[in-house]
């Protein structure tokens, strides 16, 4: 992950999109809810007010009410006995005792405290108290107040008396016309404070004046300490009556605080107010009971908003998250997973978008990668589109139990063509080659790939050695046709390998390697194809133990030098002698280096053999020179001796340990060794050549020569290969080719040696061609080195040519 | 209250017949009474009645008047007899009524009856009786009794007009307002031969339409 980006799990709480969601919805939620609070408060208080105040006039009027009521029903009974007739006959004869008697009768029925009847004018006539002239006063409000109210019920007179207040109510008496009045008076008890309380859930208290003893309560339900604390907190109104402004009194009672409705009951000179008491406490309590009902359905609401939008913004988010999440492996690489669809919402458009991202991403990577795996020029898969089309194949064949084949090739002398008739030709050259591969396999299912400059690759899955064999007999067959290149004809030739799996190997990489040691081994061997073995591969097991064989042979000295011998063709002289190896194996016999040089080559170990031979020629040369006779020994060097930039210096250390004059080396190379990397061995050739050592081409025709290579290097001899010689003298051709070869190698200076010489008549014509030196079984076959002295001191060259009519060469 | 005033009419003219027949010696003539009341308006059914010395005070034997009720009243509501006067009270209406007196002048019940009681009730005692239906209570009536042959009831502008003989008498004048305890109203009166008398009397009573 680069520095700058941010991680989800990096990113603090308070700057996450679920939290600022969360936090702005809830905040305007509470916002709002405070608002419609404070509203709902606003407006319960209001309406707790209204409602006191509304309660307090509705228990006036159902004060009132009773009042009124209880009037009317004492009127009602009062008037019954007023329209009887033997009452009013009885009034008119003046007949009081039968009066008071029946008033007595009467008023008990009723519950009066007293009765009295008055003429038509208010005196008293009859009473039911002793004192019934004083109760006039009374008798005349209770009249006064029924007739101005004539027409409509009248509360009658609401008077004190003593401790107590007395409704007064009077009745006409009519024979027909009003001959006076039946008065009774009925105290206002804790029967109407009760009724109060039932009705209105208030409570009365009536309160009177007395000159002595000042406001008193005539009648409560209170208790004695909330009476005290009332009447503590009582100041009678000053306007007379009281407005309805001050009618409305606050008390603070044991049960907190009360408001008050007054109600002026008496007379002006004699008032009388009625207290209705109104709990503060109670009358809002059912408002309380809303406030703490809002309460819990804000905090209801807001928990349940919260969880909403929790749930909501985790909704948001962690798609976000999810296509965050997703986003960093696609920016990893990893395109292999597809997008889930997120619904059909923005977040959902957004998966959309990030997954046509991702498809076109993939697109352009696979072409990318697809591009990676093609070579630009033949259009076939390169090496490692070739390596993956392998790893598939062995997978198979490995998890289906059949086998796959590689066939590999290394096309002979690509590099002359592309240096002598230009890169163009030489891609020109691959195409054809990639063509003729391909048309050969065109009806079967295998794979043709280019692995490298100038080698090829065929897969057959499945396929085995068999297979493989034919399809590269196909293909050399192919190749022997003459390739027509910009008028120029190339003659195309090949070293194939073969290797299956699991035959061979049994995984891809091993695989590979293991076809291109064939390869390697059938160019080195030159046999056309080969098939691969395990010794050709130094990590492989067998060639694990050759080399460990190899080891010992060194240590055991089972490596024995052989030498054949170099003679003058002028003289007859023993000039030197090619050293030559054999391994003296201790089970085996004798192993002809065929069997493990090119292995030593492939693992390395040449360096040691090499070094060997250099020593043990050395140490020869110096015995012979001791013995007088004076040879120079030459050595075959391989390609990886020529890379092998420490090979000079170990030669002189060598040199000079023997006490051997380097021109008494002469170092074999072959053009192909030359050609593996000219550049480095060229520096190499230079290093010898400067320390005086000779050096000789070997094999010199059967490459792929370049003159121009030929005249830059500093070689002093040409050793003209063995087929041409082997024939020259029956085949004019050939003889043409060393007396060709012998003139120019003579032209630029060098000697020239030919090989091969196996019949006198050999020796003669190449003689006469001038050849300078001649090696071959005729002359001796190889021998272990001690026998050189004694051989040399035996032989005797040809004085005379023998068959000198036979050569049909011209000058 | 409203006074069906096809009926008194008949009363007024027998009462003028009475006045006129018993009339002794001297010539008659005409005396007109208006009565007010204390704000200047007309009294009706005010009872007027002129003390003539020497005149009878006792009705002749067998007088008679009526006091009728028809739907649910007294008809007429206001009735002045003279001394010893039998009135009768028919009842016209189809509920019965049970009517009482219990004034000085003539304490009297008729309970619970129908049609005309068998017997009159005889009026022999000067002052005022209110009458009342025990059943009814909105039911009163006033009979006024005078000891003189020359009284009249006012009429609707508070005007009487009476034939007594010349000299000088003693004017009574009582309205229901007086009620049954209060004597009427009196003051003298000098009726002369030729020209007779014409008197406005102001009562302290309010005014009743």
């Amino acid at each position: 992950m680069k520095a700058g980006s941010l991680a989800l799990d990096a990113i603090p709480w308070r700057r996450r999109l679920a939290f600022r969601l969360v936090a702005l919805f809830l905040g305007l939620l509470l916002l709002i809810q405070v608002f419609t609070f404070a509203l709902v408060q606003r407006s319960i208080d209001h309406n707790a007010r209204a409602l006191l105040a509304s309660s307090l006039d509705l228990g006036e009027q159902v004060l009132r009410r009773l009042v009124l009521q209880n009037a009317t029903h004492l009127s009602e009974s009062t008037r019954l006995l007023a329209a009887d007739y033997g009452f009013r006959e009885a009034l008119s004869s003046g007949d009081t005792a039968t009066l008071v008697s029946a008033l007595e009768n009467h008023g008990e029925r009723v519950g009066a405290s007293f009765a009295l009847i008055t003429d038509a004018q208010g005196n008293v006539q009859a009473s039911t108290l002793p004192n019934g002239a004083a109760l006039a006063p009374m008798a005349r409000q209770a009249i006064q107040q029924t007739e101005a109210n004539a027409d409509v019920a009248s509360p009658g007179a609401i008077l004190p008396m003593g401790k107590q207040v007395m409704q007064v109510v009077a009745v006409p008496i009519r024979a027909p016309l009003t001959i006076g009045w039946v008065i009774m008076a009925f105290p206002l008890d804790d029967r109407l404070a009760r009724d109060v309380k039932q009705l209105t859930d208030m409570r009365v208290v009536i309160l009177t004046q007395t000159p002595e003893r000042g406001w008193q309560a005539a009648l409560s339900l209170l208790d004695e300490a909330d009476l005290q604390a009332l009447l503590a907190q009582w100041t009678p109104p000053t306007a007379t009556p009281p407005t309805r402004g001050n009618r409305l009194l606050s008390f603070e009672l044991s049960g907190g605080p009360h408001v008050a409705q007054l109600l002026a009951m008496g007379p002006a000179q004699q008032p009388i107010y009625a207290v209705m008491l109104r709990s503060v406490n109670e009358a809002v309590a059912p408002f309380q009971q809303l406030q703490w009902a809002i309460l819990a359905l804000n905090g209801f609401g807001v928990l349940a908003f919260a969880i909403g939008s929790v749930v909501t913004a985790r909704r948001v988010t962690s798609p976000v998250s999810t296509l965050t999440r997703l986003a960093k492996r696609l920016a990893s690489g990893d395109f292999s997973a597809p997008i889930p669809p997120h619904g059909h919402d923005e977040i959902g458009a957004l998966a959309d978008a990030f997954e046509a991202m991702r498809q076109a991403v993939h697109e352009r990577e696979d072409e990318i990668r697809r591009s990676g795996l093609t070579d630009a020029i033949t259009r076939l898969p390169n090496r490692a589109g070739f390596s993956a089309a392998v790893r598939d194949a062995v997978q198979q064949a490995l998890t289906r139990q059949q086998s796959c084949a590689v066939v590999m090739l290394n096309l002979d002398r690509f590099r002359h063509v592309n240096n002598v008739l230009g890169t163009d030709a030489g891609d020109q050259l691959l195409r054809r080659v990639a063509q003729l591969l391909r048309d050969d396999l065109s009806q079967t299912a295998h794979t043709v790939a280019r692995v490298g400059g100038d080698e090829f690759a065929i897969l057959l899955s499945p396929g085995g050695v068999e297979e493989a064999l034919a399809v590269s007999r196909h293909i050399q067959k192919g190749l022997e046709a003459t390739i027509e290149l910009n008028g120029s004809s190339v003659d195309l030739c090949a070293g194939i390998g073969i290797a299956a799996c699991p035959q061979h190997a049994d995984d891809d990489a091993a695989l590979l390697r293991r076809v291109e040691l064939a390869m390697h081994h059938a160019k080195q061997a030159q046999t056309g194809h080969a098939i691969f073995r395990a010794e050709m591969d130094v990590k492989s097991d067998a060639a694990l133990s050759l080399l460990g064989e190899l080891r010992q042979a060194v240590e055991q000295r089972e490596f024995r030098l052989f030498l054949q011998p170099k003679v003058c063709l002028r003289t007859g002289r023993v000039l030197g002698a090619e050293a030559l190896i054999r391994w003296a194996h201790p089970t085996r016999g004798m192993v002809p280096p065929g069997l493990f040089i090119p292995f030593a080559e492939q693992s390395g170990f040449i360096r040691q053999i090499t070094s060997w031979l250099l020593g043990e020629s050395m140490r020869v040369w110096r015995q012979c020179a001791d013995q007088g006779l004076t040879l120079q020994m030459s050595i075959n060097l391989s390609a990886r001796d020529l890379i092998d930039t420490e090979l000079p210096a170990r030669l002189g250390t060598l040199l000079h340990a023997h006490g051997v004059p380097a021109s008494a080396m002469c170092l074999e190379i072959t053009e192909s060794a030359i050609m593996d990397d000219p550049n480095r061995a060229q520096q190499t050739l230079a290093q010898f050549h400067d320390m005086g050592v000779q050096m000789s081409i070997d094999d010199f025709g059967t490459g792929y020569s370049s003159l121009a290579y030929l005249k830059r290097l500093p070689v002093h001899e040409l050793k003209i290969d063995r087929s041409f010689v082997m024939n020259m003298h029956r085949d004019a051709q050939d003889a043409k080719i060393v007396r060709s070869v012998v003139d120019l190698a003579h032209n630029l200076g060098l000697k020239v040696t030919a090989e091969g010489l196996e019949e006198a008549a050999a020796w003669h014509l190449l003689a006469q061609l001038g050849c300078d030196i001649a090696q071959g079984y005729w002359i001796a076959k190889p021998m272990p080195a001690d026998q050189l002295p004694a051989w040399a001191a035996a032989w005797e060259a040809p004085t005379a040519p023998l068959v000198q009519s036979d050569l049909a060469v011209s000058t | 209250m409203s006074k069906p005033l096809t009926s008194w009419p008949t009363a007024l003219c027998l009462a003028l017949i009475g006045a006129v027949s018993l009339a002794s010696g001297a010539p008659a003539a005409p005396v007109v009474i208006t009565v007010l009341d204390a704000g200047g308006q007309p009294v009706a059914n005010a009872a007027v009645s002129i003390e003539v010395t020497g005149a009878r005070a006792q009705a002749a034997a067998g007088t008679q008047a009526e006091m009728g009720q028809r739907f649910r009243a007294f008809v007429p509501s206001v009735l002045v007899v003279q001394t010893g006067t039998a009135v009768n009270f028919p009842n016209f209406d189809t509920v019965r009524h049970h009517i009482y007196s219990f004034s000085a002048a003539k304490p009297f019940e008729i309970k619970l009856y129908s049609g005309t009681p068998a017997s009159p009730v005889v009026f022999d005692k000067p002052g005022t009786a209110i009458l009342g239906c025990n059943i009814h209570d909105r039911m009163a009536g006033f009979i006024h009794v005078v000891s003189t042959p020359y009284f009249a009831l006012s009429d609707k502008i508070g005007q009487v007009a009476l034939d007594v003989p010349a000299g000088e008498h003693t004017l009574q004048i009582w309205h229901p307002g007086l009620g049954d305890k209060q004597p009427p109203e009196r003051q003298p009166i000098k009726v002369a031969a030729s020209s007779g008398a014409r008197l406005t009397v102001r009562v302290g009573v309010a005014h009743q339409p």
